[in-house]
């Protein structure tokens, strides 16, 4: 059923109610019958989305694990072993092997979910398709920031939802995730509303229907069964797993339509997504800002020029008080993409270009090359700061 | 939506406690202000609005259930409002002397239709609370559903909820380790208290019946208010043709469960709602802790939150106050590893309640017993060593097998059996080994770049008991 036709329906039953309930308290019957109505549309959009979903299932593949901690008694030993520019798995969700989600994204065989389906980095992938038809499929680039993974299999003229325009959505809107996560052809339906927009540095729109593994990967709709884009887990920090802890507990993310088209045609060509680092250790200093401790040899900040001791004073134009600010200005941001920094140096500022780097092209970091200074107070450490006792800024 | 209020139901209540007589009149004029009486006339909007009755069979059968309550409402015979659920025609009118039709209108007729209608103009006019479109269904399950309390142990909680199902006081809830202990109580909707005892218990779908026990059976009585009939969901519709005893669900249907998650509630306090859509219906396959959960039958996935202790036992009704399951016990998705909030249907449910009421304990047993019979030889045989996960490889395909003749062949890879997938080989020995002794195995396999179905039928000599 199209669209269109799903909007005319509901607005039927509403229309014709107060003539047939007119015996009745008007208000009463008028709440049943919209409620009614509202059921019934959720019912054709979970019908009319079935063409366009996708059954993903993994074979083979291990269980990402937390970072090793081999030497957790000798902090210096651990630190020194380890890359720390290396992005931490994250939560301690264990993944299922349950099947997955995706959504048919163009007509010659891609296939759009989320990257969470493949953490397990399985050996075979295949889809099932909307017609029943199961394929092997080939999985051609990831997104590791927004979560999105594009898969190819080899079919033709498989159709295609409509998408929603993100510019429309409104917070409060209804916001329906469909899913194939508990296996069987019907989709499981879960509803609930837009909660904010332009999350995620503008990457994520904010919904409490339930979001859970068994939708990641799947559209999240509108009220006329057009797509608004892609459930995925998403928390503000890095990590493959991050946010997936967060599952069913009404803050679930969509990464939108205006995203997707800007990156999907990227993923197509083969390009990956990784997080990007600034390769520099850094400290809050309060009063003062966020000092560079040290900077990795090489990186992009110091190719850009960067000593350490310098102030980072703003990124895009955003001013930096402490190393959360920091971190929210760059944990979204993909390897590759230029930032314009502001460093402080002998109080005078100093604009610079940098191109976030991935954590492969950082080279080694310096022990603190600035000279700790025991009289200047360190601020108070965010909770991700506990787990790594000296934080490497993104 | 998520903070709607349960607004009428406090009135409603209040409806049947008072006893003084009210007019048909006087109600419905009064009602457009959102006063008490207008809930009287919440009597199944939903069955009026359609013009059908929820139930679509076994009308006459349920019309001579509704019989005996005939003596005392005469006017819910009339209404015939839902005769599947006789006690929610004792809703509409609870007590006698709350029905005084003086003037005679009856039910359909001129008067009321015209009142009906100034209504409509009024609700339109004058700004007025809306009471949501849940109330109705949820002043049905909050009526029917009772707190219990029990034995617990560690995260074991000592207290849930259980479904009403005779106006004697069967009670059906989940088997926990609250229904295995030597006191069970519960409390109903009035705040009542009782005592029960486990009538039976189904480790196989993890549910027990219980019946409260009467002031005569109690030496020393717990209840020192009056008990009359309670309120019930109505178990022995039969569940074969699943539209028959309620509206057909269907994914995205709005759901309500009353229950008493965190034990919230006590006494004659109201449970507590919680709203959300009907996800899938689908098989269970779950765990608690490190044990796999026994039940591995359909159950009713939901998206409202329900995974809480002293939730299991709940009531699940849809819009129409029909039971449509009851929410299960606390366990984890073995498909997603995620805690799963769903509910056992009522077709389970009322399985359940036949065979407990009927059966002798015999009986049931008999039912449970797993067959004897071991399942044929497929003739797969798959490479057992290798590293930490041994992916499911064929090794070899038995001469003359099942698995041949099928057309299985050496270095195919086992995507899964009978639609559970299957990525390593011990979960293909484990869903290998629960078949039963002529079912039929459909595998999956990737040869190449090529994913192959393969139906295995057991041989035919076999097949004859």
């Amino acid at each position: 059923m199209k669209p269109r036709s799903i909007l005319i329906l509901p607005l039927l039953i509403y229309c014709q109610t107060p003539v047939v309930m007119a015996q009745l308290p008007a208000k009463v019957n008028d709440d049943a019958a919209l409620m009614i109505a509202t059921q019934q549309v959720f019912r054709e959009i979970a019908a009319s989305m079935k063409s366009y979903l996708v059954r993903i299932d993994t074979v083979g593949g291990t269980q990402p694990g937390e970072q090793l901690n081999l030497d957790s008694d000798n902090k210096e030993g651990r630190k020194r072993s380890q890359n720390p520019f290396r992005d931490t798995l994250g939560s301690g969700f264990v993944i299922a092997d349950g099947p997955a989600t995706g959504i048919v994204y163009s007509r010659d065989g891609y296939i759009l979910t989320s990257s969470f389906n493949f953490a397990r980095r399985p050996v075979l992938i295949s889809v099932t398709l909307p017609d029943g038809r199961r394929l092997a499929a080939d999985l051609v680039a990831r997104d590791h920031v927004r979560k999105l993974a594009l898969l190819k299999v080899d079919a033709h003229d498989l159709s295609l939802p409509t998408w929603r325009d993100t510019q429309d959505v409104q917070v409060g809107e209804w916001a329906i995730a469909l899913g194939l996560g508990f296996g069987g052809r019907e989709p499981s339906v879960t509803v609930g509303v837009v909660s904010a927009l332009n999350r995620m540095q503008g990457n994520a729109i904010q919904t409490d229907a339930k979001l859970s593994p068994a939708n990641y990967g799947g559209p999240v709709c509108d009220i006329f069964g057009r797509v608004i884009g892609i459930a995925v887990p998403m928390a503000q920090r890095a990590g493959e797993l991050a946010g997936v802890e967060m599952y069913d507990c009404g803050v679930g993310f969509i990464v939108p339509q205006s995203r997707i088209s800007v990156i999907a045609p990227q993923l197509m060509t083969g390009k990956s997504f990784q997080r990007g680092w600034l390769g520099i250790q850094v400290r809050s200093v309060p009063g003062v800002g966020v000092v560079v401790q040290s900077i990795a040899d090489p990186s992009p900040m110091r190719d850009a020029g960067a000593v350490p001791g310098d102030v980072v004073k703003a990124i895009n134009g955003f001013h930096l008080r402490n190393y959360a600010d920091l971190a929210k200005q760059i944990y979204m941001i993909p390897a590759g993409e230029t930032l314009q920094v502001r460093l402080f140096r002998d109080g005078s500022a100093i604009d610079i270009d940098v191109a976030l780097a991935s954590a492969e092209a950082l080279g080694m970091l310096p022990e603190a090359e600035e000279p700790f200074d025991p009289s200047v107070p360190v601020e108070e450490r965010t909770p991700e700061d506990q787990k790594e006792p000296a934080p490497p800024s993104p | 939506m998520k903070s709607r209020r349960v607004g009428s139901t406090r009135g409603f209540t209040k409806a049947y406690a008072v006893s003084q007589p009210v007019r048909c009149k006087t109600k419905l004029t009064l009602g457009w202000h959102g006063q008490t009486p207008r809930n009287r006339a919440i009597e199944c909007p939903m069955d009026a609005a359609r013009g059908v009755c929820p139930c679509r069979r076994n009308r006459e059968k349920a019309r001579a259930s509704v019989a005996p309550y005939a003596s005392f409402h005469p006017r819910s015979l009339q209404r015939d409002a839902c005769p599947c659920h006789p006690t929610q025609a004792r809703l509409i009118d609870p007590a006698p002397q709350l029905v005084h039709d003086t003037h005679g209108y009856g039910q359909y007729n001129v008067i009321p239709c015209i009142l009906g209608m100034c209504g409509i103009l009024l609700s339109i006019i004058t700004p007025q609370a809306s009471a949501g479109g849940f109330d109705y269904a949820f002043h049905i399950a909050q009526q029917r559903v009772v707190k219990l309390y029990g034995m617990g142990a560690g995260q074991q909680v000592g207290y849930g909820t259980g479904m009403i199902a005779s106006e004697d006081g069967y009670i059906v809830t989940v088997l926990s380790l609250l229904v295995s202990g030597n006191r069970i109580r519960a409390v109903t909707a009035n705040g009542s208290r009782y005592e029960a005892d486990l009538i039976k218990r189904d480790a196989d779908r993890q549910l027990a019946l219980l019946k409260l026990k009467w002031p005569e059976d109690v030496h020393q009585p717990l209840q020192d208010k009056p008990i009359g009939p309670l309120p019930f969901f109505d178990f022995t519709c039969d569940p074969a043709p699943q539209a028959a005893c309620h509206e057909p669900l269907l994914p995205g249907d709005w759901i309500l469960a009353a229950g008493n998650p965190f034990k919230i509630a006590n006494g004659s306090e109201q449970m507590s709602l919680a709203h959300g859509v009907f996800s899938v219906r689908t098989r269970l396959d779950a765990r608690r802790r490190t044990k796999d959960f026994p039940y591995t039958g359909d159950v009713l996935v939901i998206d409202a939150i329900t995974s809480n202790p002293g939730s299991p036992g709940s009531a699940m009704v849809n819009l129409q106050g029909e039971l449509v399951g009851m929410i299960g016990r606390l366990v984890i998705s073995n498909r997603t590893h995620t805690h799963l909030n769903y509910a056992i249907p009522y077709d389970v449910l009322a399985d359940f309640f036949k065979q407990a009421t009927q059966a002798s304990n015999a009986d049931m047993a008999k039912t449970t017993i797993p067959t004897e019979v071991e399942a044929f030889d497929t003739g797969i045989r798959i490479s057992r060593t290798g590293y930490r996960t041994i992916l499911p490889f064929v090794d070899r395909v038995v001469r003359n097998s099942p698995a041949q003749r099928a057309g299985l062949r050496k270095d195919d890879l086992i995507l899964s059996v009978n639609d559970h997938e299957v990525s390593d080989v011990s979960q293909f020995d484990k869903r290998m080994n629960v078949r039963g002794p002529a079912e039929t195995v459909e595998l999956i396999v990737l040869r190449g770049r090529s994913i192959v179905t393969i139906h295995i039928e057991a041989p035919e000599a076999k097949k004859a008991p």
